[in-house]
């Protein structure tokens, strides 16, 4: 796409614009280009010059965007408007994949399957994008090409994507690409750069397609007055911004104002209406839902854009992890500008402006950075224009992530398995044994997980409870429609499954140490392949102990294979209830003061935790008490997950995505997120 | 759950009832013109007077129900059907938030009698228009003035197959940026209910130029005393902003908060 | 208390006071003037310590074993609330006015027991302002252990109630 070519400059006559408009569409090439629409500049397919914005101009200001008639001839003179090109290449709607249909037979209906659907894109030519937009298209692309799955869409569509730059003449009221380093100078990344003057535009080459493009417009060389006049034209952008905000150190800052006042405040404005990311060209985050007729046929699962700000964007079954708008708030604005460099290396934003102008109580980002994360010292001299230094990476684990395969980053197919047989644990707890001979699925690790999906209804995220040589189980919690539907499987039926999915629990540090693991309900489930590994090297493993605390006696799993266990003097296990009848000659009380009593030599023992995170969290307590420190606390954490590996954004908790990242993680890694409300 | 993914010759007994409505929320699903045979073959329509001759007291599997508790005796009435229903779901503005005619919840319902009826002590009506909610307990909703025919449709849908229906509580902003309108509080500085209001109706009248009346009612976590100060910065008065919200939801919390606040 | 009880000499039953976490930060003479007022009891499964709303007049340590504590809801019969495990204490209502069992205790398995005499013991503290100034800190902090457990149980955080109905 961008190849390294000599860059000449031409110079194109205004009156030759449409000249150049009729090149970009050959070839069948879809031209999308700025264009007012409904009294504000939108991004939409452009066939011809009167269909560009000549001679309008923007007053943007914080929730302002007013039209302005200039009544010249000059095109390109207005700031970015709600429609960013994000638009073109990730579209607001999308069938993600789509599922055959139950077979109308006498014979037994063939299992339903996941079909993808074909990325058909005619290629496209986007005409006027600014600096800024490059620097997007390049953070959206380190998010979805450059990840350990790729999004096959968003690579067709980039793949022939033509890019016609245009450097700013004018600055917006609410633009501030020089804060971020991204503009307004065109710098590359471009097949074509225009910089306007009131005669016309000098044209700058950036790669073969682009010179091609001008094949046949027989254009004159730029002289040295007219490229004066475009340097000329942009050092005047870069006056009208004025003073690049301070932005050193502004991740550090932020992730340490997570319990700053200002959040609350700004809360009290914010309509939590998903305008600013909506409006954002590098924001990505989709969710999926699923789309059938009455009868279940013709299912197909739809992407649509979503955002950190909607209610739903955290749930999971019986609760919600981030309900405050507050916290919405910040999760947008530290990710925005902090947790997106240990993730992606570069800040999420690129100084566009759109979330100003287009929040409809205008909201200022800048003045809100400013507000909840102060600059340290005051800067005497303007800061050089610079991205900010990059945040150090994560604190290295012992393991490393599953790293693509020579083939390139794996698409992560769905795979169809058969359910063998299904055994109930408790009241709403059921365990499925499923059969598959995909190696991938039969390599996975004790603590991933599998996204699990039914036609028509959902796809969870759940830990596999146990590998086998041929197959895998799933420990299921009914807990509402979707799980409902799985635990209802019968033998015979069939789920299509994708995975193994996320970091699994760190087998290898067991190894000549004291285990502890300690868990309660239904999180007993992604340990207990934990347990199979250890137990089958126990001579490797000191003291193993089990602490295992459920509701009542009738909610515990496994009870069968646990009083084996335990009589087997192999493991120490030690179970609890919340509450119990007088039938009941076991422990009744929390688990946590079952550890207090585990005798174990803590300076080499090492504790793996699952369970609701309030649990969780006074065991750690708990735990610190007996002295094991954070790097040897492996707890895994549940999100709402709608992908299972990091596009959709929904799992994120400060830097991480808990899909992809974790779900296992040691406290040493989380560190105060572990203990941030509404993180 | 009603949905199983097998086929069960038992088809759900579905009711649809009206208390004080205009009656547009049934006749949007009678406007489901081309899935009405296969929802029939799905579920049994025992009582919908709008659509069918066939009457029934009940028992309900699912009960639809539209309009406001205006009267005593609809009071009187919804508890009874609760009693006859397994699950009971509100339809629209009136049964969900009471209706355009809670605007008399913030006005003088007595007064207005004497003025209109010459034998005042003949109507038999309740001070307030109430949603049903406030009566008994609701097991769905489903919002708009009208509804919506395709969330009516996923409603069913979901309940035909088992999955959790797909009724997202989020702005029409959310709509209004996917379709690519643009908006027209900044564009045009005239107020538009749209950040306050759940989505539902495809975010028609701003794909329109017009802003939303917030026929959906206030979403979660509406801030509408932040719109509220807004639009007073684009000009409008305190009455203009009070009118803008005194509509189809105005006795909704969120909204009712600004009309009382700036009358 | 009526079953197998065990005389022993004081020394015993110090140098067991000696081996439970409540007690062995204690001072020699502290722990001589509760094994004085103390003495070692063995009860056998089943056996009741006290009744629920009954006047509680001993307080005592498991040494061995397991003891439950009940309360009693009409229409769920006993509900087994906690346990209490070697080390805790049963029967801090001893130490408390007004001198009332909360629960009632139930040995699950053969137990042994350190137990204390309440009025003697009260009467001890009253005096002995050096026992008291040792005894109840680690009273307060049994108790605080138990309501902390408490609470975490009281969140009922296995819930089944998380269920939704969409």
């Amino acid at each position: 796409m961008v190849s390294a070519v000599e860059p000449k400059t031409y110079f194109l006559p205004r009156q030759d614009l449409a000249k150049l408009l009729d090149r970009l569409h050959d070839g069948g090439r879809q031209v999308i280009g700025p264009t007012i629409r409904d009294g504000a500049v939108m991004l939409d397919p452009i066939e011809r010059v009167d269909q560009l914005p000549v001679g309008w101009g923007i007053d943007n200001a914080p929730g302002k965007a007013r039209l302005v008639e200039q009544h010249g001839s000059r095109v390109f003179d207005q700031p970015p408007g709600p429609s960013s090109w994000k638009r073109w290449t990730y579209p607001p709607r999308l069938t993600a994949f789509a599922w055959t249909d139950a077979a109308e037979t006498d014979a037994a209906p063939a299992p339903r399957r996941p079909k993808p659907v074909p990325a058909k894109m005619a290629p496209q030519a986007f005409l006027g994008v600014r600096a800024c937009e490059i620097a997007a298209l390049r953070v959206q692309d380190k998010v979805l090409l450059e990840g350990p799955v790729v999004d096959r869409d968003y690579a067709a569509r980039r793949r022939d994507n033509l890019i016609v730059a245009v450097e700013c003449a004018v600055a917006g009221g609410t633009c501030f690409c020089t804060s971020m380093g991204t503009g307004p100078e065109v710098r590359g990344d471009f097949d074509l750069a225009l910089s306007e003057l009131d005669d016309g535009f000098v044209v700058r080459v950036g790669t073969d397609a682009g010179r091609a493009a001008l094949e046949g417009l027989t254009l004159p060389a730029a002289t040295s007055d007219q490229t004066a006049a475009a340097a000329a034209s942009v050092a005047r952008v870069r006056a009208q911004m004025g003073e690049p905000l301070p932005m050193d150190g502004l991740p550090d800052r932020l992730m340490a104002a997570a319990e700053s006042p200002r959040w609350a405040k700004i809360a009290e404005r914010c309509l939590a209406c998903t305008n600013c990311t909506l409006v954002c060209p590098t924001c990505f985050c989709t969710s999926i839902s699923q789309r059938s007729d009455l009868d279940g046929d013709g299912a197909s699962a739809e992407r649509t854009w979503d955002s950190c700000f909607t209610l739903d964007f955290a749930r999971v079954a019986g609760g919600n992890f981030r309900t405050r708008v507050e916290d919405r708030y910040r999760q947008w604005l530290t990710h925005k500008f902090g947790t997106w460099w240990p993730q992606f290396g570069s800040s999420g934003c690129v100084g566009c402006g759109r979330c100003i102008a287009w929040c409809p109580v205008g909201i200022d980002v800048r003045e809100e950075l400013l507000a909840v994360a102060p600059p340290v010292a005051p800067a005497a001299d303007p800061p050089p224009i610079a991205p900010v230094a990059p945040m150090p990476s994560i604190v290295p684990s012992a393991l490393t992530l599953p790293t693509p395969t020579a083939e390139g980053p794996r698409p992560m197919p769905w795979r169809t398995v058969e359910v063998l047989d299904r055994r109930r644990e408790t009241r709403d707890v059921i365990t499925l044994s499923l059969g598959t001979d995909d190696p991938g699925l039969l390599a996975g690790r004790p603590g991933q997980f599998v996204m699990a999906a039914l036609p028509a209804v959902a796809a969870p995220p759940i830990s596999v409870s146990r590998f086998h040589p041929d197959g895998l189980e799933l420990t299921i919690r009914a807990a509402g429609p979707a799980t409902a539907a799985i635990v209802n499987l019968e033998r015979g039926d069939t789920v299509a499954l994708r995975g193994p999915l996320g970091r699994g629990w760190p087998v290898e540090l067991a190894e000549g140490r004291d285990v502890m693991v300690i868990t309660g309900g239904i999180g007993l489930a992604p340990l207990r392949p934990l347990l199979d590994h250890i137990l089958a090297r126990r001579d490797r493993i000191a003291h193993i102990h089990l602490a295992y605390g459920a509701r009542t006696p009738g909610d515990r799993l496994y009870v069968d294979e646990l009083d084996r266990l335990a009589a087997s003097g192999v493991i120490d296990v030690a179970q609890t209830v919340d509450r119990a009848g007088p039938e009941w000659l076991g422990r009744v009380g929390v688990v946590t003061q079952v550890i207090d009593r585990i005798m174990c030599s803590c300076d080499r023992t090492i504790a793996f935790v699952c369970g609701p995170e309030r649990m969780m969290r006074a065991t750690v307590d708990v735990l610190h008490e007996r002295g094991i420190p954070d790097e040897r606390i492996w707890v895994t954490l549940e999100r709402h997950m709608d992908c299972g590996v990091g596009l959709c954004g929904h799992c994120q908790l400060g830097r991480y995505f808990v899909c992809k990242d974790g779900p296992v993680f040691s406290l040493a890694e989380l560190g105060p997120a572990f203990a941030v409300e509404g993180l | 759950m009603l949905g199983t993914r097998h086929a069960s010759a038992h088809r759900p007994r579905v009711g649809v009832v009206k208390f004080a409505s205009c009656d547009g929320c049934q006749l949007t699903i009678l406007d489901l013109e081309d899935q009405l045979l296969a929802i029939t073959e799905k579920f049994d329509i025992v009582e919908f007077a709008e659509a069918t001759s066939n009457r029934s007291q009940g028992p309900f599997d699912v009960l639809f129900v539209e309009g406001s508790i205006s009267t005593p005796e609809q009071a009187h009435e919804i508890v009874q059907l609760r009693r006859q229903a397994t699950m009971l779901v509100t339809i629209g503005a009136c049964a969900t938030a009471g209706g355009i005619q809670a605007l008399r919840n913030l006005a003088d319902h007595d007064a207005f009698n004497r003025a209109v009826y010459p034998q005042p002590q003949l109507i038999k009506s309740l001070a307030t228009s109430t949603p049903v909610s406030e009566h008994v307990a609701v097991d769905a909703e489903l919002y708009g003035c009208p509804i919506s025919g395709s969330q009516m449709l996923e409603l069913l849908t979901a309940l035909s197959i088992g999955r959790r229906p797909q009724l997202p509580d989020e702005a029409v902003c959310a709509l209004c940026k996917r379709l690519g309108n643009p908006c027209i509080l900044v564009a045009t500085g005239e107020p538009c209910l749209g950040p306050v209001t759940r989505t539902g109706c495809g975010a028609l009248c701003p794909s329109f130029g017009r802003g939303c009346y917030g026929c959906f009612g206030p979403k979660e976590a509406a801030n509408s005393a932040s719109l509220a100060a807004w639009f007073g910065t684009l000009g409008q008065s305190d009455e203009q902003v009070a009118r803008e919200f005194a509509k189809f939801n105005v006795n909704a919390p969120a909204f009712r908060a600004v009309v009382e606040a700036k009358r | 208390m009526q079953n197998e009880t065990v005389n022993t000499p004081d020394a015993e039953l110090r140098d067991r006071l000696a081996g439970t976490w409540l007690t062995h930060e204690l001072d020699q003479s502290a722990r001589a003037e509760l094994a004085r007022i103390g003495r070692l009891v063995r009860v056998p499964a089943g056996s009741i310590l006290m009744r629920e709303g009954e006047v509680n007049d001993v307080m005592a340590i498991v040494l061995e074993g397991r003891v439950s504590l009940r309360m009693r809801v009409p229409e769920r019969g006993q509900v087994s609330i906690v346990t209490i495990e070697v080390g805790d204490v049963v029967g801090w209502s001893a130490m408390v006015p007004p001198y009332r069992a909360t629960s009632t205790a139930v040995a699950l398995v053969d137990t042994e027991l350190a137990q204390f005499d309440g009025p003697q013991l009260r009467k001890a503290i009253a005096t002995n302002t050096d026992l008291a100034g040792q005894l109840y800190p680690v009273l307060l902090q049994t108790v605080a252990r138990r309501l902390e457990g408490t609470r975490l149980q009281l969140l009922d955080l296995f819930s089944q109630r998380w269920v939704e109905p969409w």
